[in-house]
């Protein structure tokens, strides 16, 4: 017990743990549909496309990096998926496509930072830019929808009580709680993201690991794109939009430094979760929704203030 | 005699956990040099910075020409004419010379807001020629200016307060052997002028020509205060360490068995590395000198595969190799200790035991899975076998010392298969004892069988432990020579011109 409180002293994650406890409880009082079961399942579903994205981001991030292209990539793998299930295409071969399409738009994006050393802000918002216009020239305006249910399921189906995002975010936060925390490669990733010159000294391959680590976030936004297609049961250009900088903000608030090395994908689920509850509950307080940036800002910016503050605290 | 300017008497300090000074004295006279000494975590810098008013302490007087102080900040310290250049530059970058020795401090125009720039420059000018470096321009951008320029400029910057008393925190370690040559003449014109000047420094070959008096101090404990002409070397480190050491570079007798690495005339792109041809035996330790400048860490970092090799080939235990990056190297047996211990050596940020398995993670788990707990083990292990000085192997490696970081650095190392290691600069900013564990080590890995190349600009030490010697020159080759063969005067004339 006493290893897991250390353990739970020294994660980043800590404070926005605290964080999520208290906007629970304030949310609890100020609603009492709030913590009824439905409301949290609606929370959970919400949270899993965007917790997908972060997920992924996270690894980039600790490798002191970023990705601003992923909601592109997952709205391009989106609208091209839909073409190929409305031209026949069997799912599983959709989804097998749409996430190699986002791991090469990945590499791409790992090319750009490793090889040709480019800021990795800059670059992906390049490919952010890229990724949005071959979807414009790709759908000419149009929407397209009507998909085939068993297509759907992926989106707004049930597993037991749960919802398919739900699970499927479950999985890959998982699938990078090992990758990242125990596995060789992820201990490397964290290596170069808090020095990448002594990762290079000590003869670990860092151009490699940047291709791979922005190939995953790649591929893990096609499979948010390819989840949030199905959720909508339709595909246009804009549909990942509303996702843009959430997605940096879920990862920062969960503790995951921009300046790399440090973080992990369980303080990212928390940073989703506290986005997407501040949502959820101004929605059932009835506060207009043209306010409701104006408090996620707040939000974004307190969190990371606390999270600066206690990082100061530490060191001293 | 004259009264001291300075007298602390019976100074303590407590950090939780650690008493940083008891009951320590010392005094300073004007126009003196007077050097504290002591291994990592003695209180020399807990010292100083009491002085400076950065630390309260918990006991003691402090008496500045006879009257009693109470020194609760540098502001304070500055008025009692006391201020400091440390061994990390405080100066801005993309400011001018002149705008950073009177930063925050600038000469007011009779325009309300404005700065007189044209009295700061001059004014700048004059400290700069009273040091003898009219050359540098006070309009010159700190950035583009070297670190021994920069040195000066903090030297101006500490005038500039005209005081009485200047604290020095290891300001050689920057320099190379001309620079620091040069420093120490500084150092004189300070003294001359009737400035006090404590000296913060590891370096005691320095002592003799800068120092007039030295405190000793160990685990936070006044030892002792001694005239330098009075006290050989050995006395010394005996003081600091408290214990004999007689054999500082002893060398276990061993076989040389056949070739480990040789290169033959690589040269880089720059032209810093000119067809250099060296050879490292199987247990042998191979000194590599020279100027800083003069090509040495290139040299490591071609062999290593960081940088490209323009021409000339390695070979690796008989084999010529296409050197192509560390990775490839690390395979061949080949490892690097780099000499910036912070900048390439360690991720400051992670544990002792991350750090520790950072090079050797891949063969220990090379399923890709990795066992948090054998890393733990093998991280004990290191940590046990070399001494590191830690409370735990999940410590955060920026809290350790310099030495015991140095040790951790060894042990990525240890934990390879590598049976080449080069040692770039290996015991610099560290103190004594860490030094000679370093050197037992490095002695030991030797008697093993594994080559070593050892670059140093510490002439002592890479004179005592090396069976061979090459002299870099401007990045050639100028000499080789076995154990013995040459005087330290000799190898310090060869290492500044090409013929000698």
């Amino acid at each position: 017990m006493g290893k897991v409180i250390k353990r739970l002293q020294n994660s980043q994650g800590l404070l926005s743990l605290m964080g999520l406890f208290i906007l629970v409880l304030l949310s609890s009082v100020f609603s009492d549909r709030f913590l009824r079961v439905d409301n949290i399942i609606t929370i959970l579903r919400q949270s899993s496309i965007l917790l997908i994205l972060s997920v992924g981001l996270t690894g980039v991030v600790i490798t002191r990096g970023v990705d601003l292209s992923i909601s592109a990539i997952a709205a391009f793998v989106g609208c091209t998926c839909a073409q190929l299930l409305k031209a026949g295409v069997p799912i599983f071969f959709v989804f097998i496509i749409g996430i190699i399409l986002g791991g090469i738009i990945g590499l791409f994006n790992g090319f750009l930072v490793g090889k040709l050393k480019l800021p990795p802000f800059v670059a992906t918002y390049g490919t952010m830019m890229v990724v949005s216009g071959l979807s414009l020239i790709m759908m000419q305006g149009a929407v397209i929808y009507g998909l085939p249910e068993n297509f759907t399921w992926y989106g707004v189906g049930y597993i037991g009580p749960i919802p398919v995002p739900v699970v499927a975010a479950v999985i890959i936060v998982g699938i990078f709680l090992v990758l990242l925390k125990k596995t060789t490669f992820g201990r490397e990733i964290y290596l170069i993201g808090s020095n990448h010159n002594a990762a290079v000294y000590s003869a670990i391959p860092v151009k490699k690991r940047i291709y791979t680590m922005y190939s995953i976030c790649g591929m893990t936004a096609g499979v948010a794109g390819l989840l949030l297609t199905a959720r909508l049961n339709a595909a246009e250009v804009a549909m990942g939009d509303t996702f843009g900088l959430q997605t940096v903000a879920a990862v920062v608030i969960g503790g995951t430094s921009l300046l790399g090395g440090e973080g992990g994908p369980v303080g990212t689920v928390i940073g989703a979760l506290i986005l997407t509850i501040v949502v959820n509950i101004m929605n059932l307080l009835g506060i207009s929704s043209y306010a409701q940036p104006v408090v996620i800002g707040v939000v974004i910016i307190s969190t990371v203030y606390l999270d600066v503050v206690s990082k100061q605290n530490r060191v001293n | 005699m004259q009264n001291p300017i300075l007298s602390a008497q019976g100074i303590s300090k407590r950090f939780p956990g650690v008493q940083a000074l008891d009951k320590v004295d010392f005094d300073l006279y004007p126009g003196e040099v007077h050097i504290i000494v002591g291994e990592n975590g003695a209180g020399k810098s807990t010292l100083s910075k009491c002085i400076l008013g950065a630390y309260l302490p918990e006991e003691g007087e402090i008496y500045i020409e006879g009257k009693k102080v109470s020194i609760k900040s540098s502001k304070d310290a500055l008025g009692f004419g006391i201020t400091a250049v440390y061994q990390e530059f405080n100066l801005i970058p993309y400011l001018s010379v002149a705008q950073n020795i009177y930063f925050n401090r600038e000469f007011m125009s009779k325009i309300p807001g404005m700065v007189d720039m044209k009295k700061m420059h001059e004014e700048a000018k004059k400290i700069l020629s009273s040091l003898n470096v009219d050359y540098i321009d006070t309009k010159t951008k700190v950035k583009h200016l070297g670190v021994a320029e920069k040195q000066m400029v903090e030297i101006a910057k500490a005038l500039s307060f005209k005081p009485k008393i200047i604290i020095f925190d290891e300001p050689t370690a920057p320099l190379s052997e001309r620079e620091i040559e040069a420093f120490f003449k500084q150092i004189h014109k300070l003294k001359a002028a009737g400035i006090a000047i404590v000296y913060v420094s590891h370096r005691m070959h320095e002592f003799d020509q800068i120092g007039d008096r030295i405190t000793v101090l160990r685990d936070g404990k006044y030892i002792g205060t001694v005239r330098v002409d009075s006290i050989s070397d050995d006395e010394l480190v005996k003081m600091m360490v408290g214990r004999d050491v007689s054999q500082v570079y002893k060398r276990t007798e061993n076989e040389h068995t056949g070739e480990a690495l040789r290169t033959e005339n690589i040269c880089d792109k720059k032209g810093k590395v000119r067809n250099v041809n060296i050879t490292v035996n199987k247990g042998e330790i191979v000194g590599l000198a020279g100027l800083v400048g003069a090509g040495r860490t290139e040299l490591a970092r071609l062999i290593y595969g960081v940088d490209d090799i323009y021409k000339g080939n390695v070979y690796i235990k008989g084999e010529k190799v296409s050197v192509k990056s560390p990775e490839q190297m690390v395979k061949l047996g080949l490892g690097l200790l780099p000499e910036d211990r912070k900048g390439l050596g360690l991720a400051l940020k992670m544990s002792v035991a991350w750090n520790i398995v950072s090079v050797s993670l891949r063969d220990m788990f090379p399923k890709l899975f990795i066992n948090s707990q054998k890393i733990s083990d093998a991280a004990e292990e290191n940590i046990k076998e070399l001494r590191i000085m830690t409370p735990s192997p999940h410590r955060i490696i920026k809290f350790l010392s310099g030495g015991n970081q140095q040790k951790v650095v060894i042990a990525k190392w240890l934990n390879t298969d590598s049976d080449i290691l080069i040692f770039d600069e290996p015991t610099r900013g560290i103190d004594v004892g860490a030094k000679m564990e370093i050197y037992t080590l490095m002695d030991k890995l030797a008697a093993e069988g594994k080559a070593i190349l050892m670059i140093s600009s510490e002439l002592q030490e890479v004179i005592g432990l090396s069976d061979r010697l090459y002299i870099l020159h401007e990045g050639k080759i100028v000499s080789e020579s076995k154990r013995g063969e040459l005087s330290e005067e000799e190898i310090g004339l060869r290492m500044l011109t090409v013929e000698a």
